[in-house]
């Protein structure tokens, strides 16, 4: 499915770090779909950005962040960047391959016409995602459920869209990975809408992304959550 | 057995009066923190030297010995100052955050 008209104006919004191998083919890959593409650059050091203005995309904005702020900050820059260039919604995907550009269609269509305020991806785990991930996201999920009455069965995913009107009631303050149960705690407290849709995850890299001490942290800061938000 | 405490604890006291004013001479502490640190090192070398001076203090408290006094204070002073750094530090890390994606947007190519 390509979208030659879009009635509602989505952006992607891509943050990574230090993805030179990836980067360049996820881009290519979200050619097709014509949707503006914001790709935000965590101080990479590996030169993921050069490689992005070489290739000289069309409707890809590259925003560089100095320093190496985390995923949170990174996503937060790409929803300000985007909103205040007449974005209606957004879709962020990871920089490392992992998403599948073919999912698109499915978050656009929940998106459009304000159906629900956000959409997460569910990854489906027959392609390989790490036993100690799957537990401390079910894990995650089974917190966020009983002190925020809200259960995401893919909390940790990184592939999700939210409407303008949803991030002005969401807006996180999580620096780091803890965006992601954040976005899902905040959502929780205000009620807002959401729906879930299955996609397909590829693990290039088993090394990068949340460690057990992030998931640690995370957990540690769901507690917080429930007293601070 | 108290007396060994004692010149560790001179020994500590000392080298942290050292640091004060090596910052001090750095200039990245101003005068009154110098101050500040000066009067704290000063009077924990003046107790550490004359733990007497602090009985009557601690028996009011109902502390019995001026050694878990001085104990107690020391948890309480190390607790409120990881508390004041903690939060400085956040309020550093926001500070940093806000100006890195204002440079990062106003700078955003195409």
């Amino acid at each position: 499915m390509v979208f030659e008209k879009s009635d509602m104006k989505i952006f992607i919004v891509i943050p990574f770090h230090n993805e030179k191998k990836h980067i360049v083919e996820v881009l290519k890959s979200l050619g097709k779909y014509k949707l503006p593409v914001v790709v935000v650059d965590d101080g990479s050091k590996d030169g993921s950005g050069s490689g992005i203005e070489k290739a000289k995309f069309k409707n890809v904005t590259l925003i560089n962040h100095k320093i190496n702020l985390g995923k949170g900050a990174a996503m937060k820059t790409g929803a300000e960047y985007s909103f205040s260039h007449g974005a209606e919604a957004i879709i962020f995907m990871d920089g490392d391959g992992q998403h599948k550009a073919s999912d698109i269609p499915q978050f656009k269509e929940s998106l459009e016409g304000g159906k629900v305020a956000a959409v997460f991806g569910t990854r489906n785990y027959k392609y390989g995602i790490p036993l100690l991930r799957f537990l401390g996201n079910k894990f995650a999920s089974f917190m966020l459920a009983v002190l925020f009455k809200i259960y995401i069965s893919d909390v940790l995913c990184g592939f999700k869209g939210i409407t303008k009107g949803a991030y002005k009631k969401i807006k996180w303050e999580s620096v780091g990975y803890g965006v992601e149960t954040e976005m899902v705690a905040r959502i929780g407290k205000e009620k807002l809408s959401f729906s879930e849709v299955p996609i397909e995850a590829i693990y290039h890299d088993k090394v990068k992304g949340v460690t057990i001490l992030d998931g640690l942290g995370i957990i540690a800061e769901i507690i917080k959550w429930r007293f601070t938000i | 057995m108290i007396i060994g405490l004692q010149i560790i604890a001179l020994i500590f006291a000392f080298s942290m009066v050292y640091f004060a004013v090596l910052h001090f001479k750095r200039g990245e502490i101003g005068k009154g923190e110098i101050l500040s640190w000066a009067v704290m090192w000063g009077a924990a070398i003046v107790v550490i030297i004359f733990p007497e001076l602090l009985r009557k203090f601690a028996s009011t408290f109902l502390v019995t010995r001026v050694f878990d006094l001085m104990t107690i204070g020391g948890f309480i002073l190390v607790i409120s100052l990881v508390g004041s750094a903690y939060l400085r530090t956040k309020r550093n890390e926001k500070k940093i955050e806000e100006l890195v994606r204002r440079e990062a947007l106003k700078k955003a190519t195409k």
